[in-house]
């Protein structure tokens, strides 16, 4: 994939991507620079805006009498992958645009980001779901709490171990995709129009939504199932919420995993053996 | 299509360069990890890719069974099983085309095989990463939720009642044929000439053919033109009816990535016709 280089005429096996250096593991400098707390506000107002908006799209739907009334799940999808887009579009120069302790964890363990600013991050994420779903409920009291509160429980007909593979798989699938989009080598290419990467991280959460929600609601994101918990308050979704965490943060790993060692082949690299060329 | 720029003597010159034919049988390859890397690439976005439909298709199916507790109108609609095909080749073109092509689909590996864009090797192995990971992606779907994958289909392609075995096959043929000319269109070097700032971009046609064809023959076929997403979905579920069917989803995608790539080849981008030296339009086309 990568490509050759060319200089004053003389053509090699040079890369035309920087892998950056590895992000320290526990980095306290961060903590006195404005861009770091600047970060954190705005995973913060990113996460309430976006449970805001895609909890408000459940409950609305759910108001509705007839069956063919409301956005229906297409819409419901839309609404998830459509806010991930815009969203990690506009943050993604500040933070990062992570909106989600899974991809913030999944990065953290590629070592794209300090275990400070990681922990930071799903803190600001948490906070930013609660004050979400609060607006939610405090604009819409009555349908909020009568229509399931937009939390995320594991659906009747299905296993908490189905619940648990389809949250695993579910964001494999997006810290997968925002590996490749974040990826130097596809950075280096496509460097003139980095406005694109949100785009397919928003179809694979749209995608993922359009698979799940009969089963689990679609969490793939901790800090959206923590914050409809916390509000709506209901046993069943306090049960349940463990999935939710586990099955993502194994989703994540897997994701790292598959992408630095197999596809990156960041072991192989190490051994510095097998390999295509130089520069792979 | 092609631009006219100033060679150093001020003669026309073309702006993109084609890449010499791949090797028709290329052993070397199986000594690169990079050809490896690629197999695993399209095993676990096929993978992915049957994951996602599949459940998807019976989701869709137990949320508008009204007599097993579904409602008119439940589900993702059939709007919405087109998008999360189409949705699902999108993102993952985008996420292994640097790795292996992206090609996640026999189809399009034996239509880039025909234009001698893959060699040998690596396009039976694409095809045998292809199908091994729709097996294993159906697979996920029925050990997640074995009952409701047996009652509903098991996302299995068959004809669907009223249709002929003709027009099964000629909407796969047509069908294919859109995917895998715009997976040509997608990655001509012409065409990656004139926007080399935008290479992420080739993805999307890639994705909304399908979404579109989807449209189109689900009705019809459930919409095919994957021989490996059928494949997988044919032992996964394991009925006479898929399997009775199933030569329909190898013989019209291949058909329909032959035509693709003969017309991209030999008419759009006229090599029978530069080979002859004659009947060209510009010395630089």
């Amino acid at each position: 994939m990568s490509k050759e280089v060319s200089e004053e005429g003389k053509t090699h096996h040079g890369k035309d991507y920087v892998d950056p250096p590895p992000a320290p593991l526990l980095d306290m400098g961060e903590l006195k620079s404005w861009s770091f707390y600047r970060a954190l506000i705005a995973e913060f107002i990113a996460t309430l805006l976006f449970l805001y908006v895609t909890v408000a799209t459940v409950i609305g739907h759910k108001k509705q009498t007839g069956p063919c009334d409301g956005v229906g799940l297409l819409g419901i999808a839309w609404a998830f992958g459509g806010m991930i887009f815009v969203l990690v579009y506009c943050t993604a120069g500040i933070s990062g645009g992570h909106i989600n302790p899974a991809v913030t964890f999944g990065l953290f363990l590629a070592r794209k980001v300090s275990l400070v600013r990681a922990l930071g991050y799903m803190i600001a994420q948490c906070l930013g779901a609660i004050c979400g779903v609060g607006f939610v409920k405090a604009f819409m009291k009555t349908p909020y709490n009568t229509l399931g509160g937009g939390a995320n429980t594991v659906a009747d007909g299905y296993s908490k171990g189905t619940a648990l593979g389809a949250e695993i798989i579910g964001t494999f699938v997006l810290v997968y995709t925002v590996f490749s989009a974040t990826d130097p080598k596809r950075s280096a290419r496509d460097s003139h129009i980095p406005v694109l990467a949100p785009l397919p991280i928003g179809f694979a959460v749209f995608m993922v939504h359009l698979a799940t929600i009969p089963i689990t609601g679609t969490g793939i994101n901790p800090a959206r199932s923590f914050g409809a918990a916390v509000i709506y308050n209901n046993e069943k979704a306090w049960d349940d919420q463990w999935i939710f965490w586990v099955g993502p943060f194994l989703g994540a790993l897997a994701a790292a995993a598959y992408h630095q060692y197999i596809l990156r082949a960041s072991a192989i690299k190490a051994l510095g053996s097998f390999r295509s060329n130089a520069t792979n | 299509m092609a631009k006219d720029v100033e060679g150093p003597d001020g003669f026309q010159t073309r702006d993109y360069e084609d890449p010499p034919p791949t090797p028709f049988f290329d052993a070397e390859e199986l000594t690169k990890w990079s050809l490896y890397r690629a197999v695993i690439a399209e095993f676990v976005a096929t993978l992915l890719f049957l994951y996602v439909t599949v459940l998807t298709v019976i989701g869709y199916k137990i949320q508008s069974d009204t007599k097993a507790g579904g409602v008119d109108c439940g589900g993702v609609g059939i709007l919405g099983i087109a998008w999360a095909f189409g949705g699902m080749i999108f993102i993952l073109v985008y996420c292994t085309a640097g790795i292996s092509g992206g090609h996640i689909n026999p189809a399009v590996t034996f239509g880039l095989f025909l234009a001698r864009k893959v060699s040998l090797i690596r396009a039976v192995l694409y095809m045998v990463a292809q199908c091994l990971g729709a097996i294993c992606g159906v697979g996920f779907v029925k050990a997640f939720q074995s009952s409701h994958y047996v009652n509903y289909g098991g996302g299995a392609n068959f004809l669907a009642d009223g249709y002929n075995t003709g027009t099964g096959l000629a909407a796969e043929i047509i069908g294919t044929f859109v995917l895998v000319y715009t997976v040509f269109s997608a990655t001509d070097p012409k065409r990656n000439a004139r926007d080399s700032h935008v290479p992420v971009l080739a993805p999307l046609p890639i994705g909304f053919a399908v979404f579109m064809v989807h449209l189109a023959t689900i009705p019809i076929t459930g919409t095919g033109i994957n021989p490996a997403r059928s494949f997988g979905a044919a032992v996964i579920f394991n009925k006479s009816k898929p399997w009775d069917d199933h030569w329909i989803f190898w013989v019209g995608p291949f058909i329909g990535a032959t035509i693709a790539a003969f017309y991209h080849q030999f008419v759009l981008r006229a090599s029978g016709s530069k080979s002859l030296g004659s009947f060209r339009s510009a010395a630089n086309v």
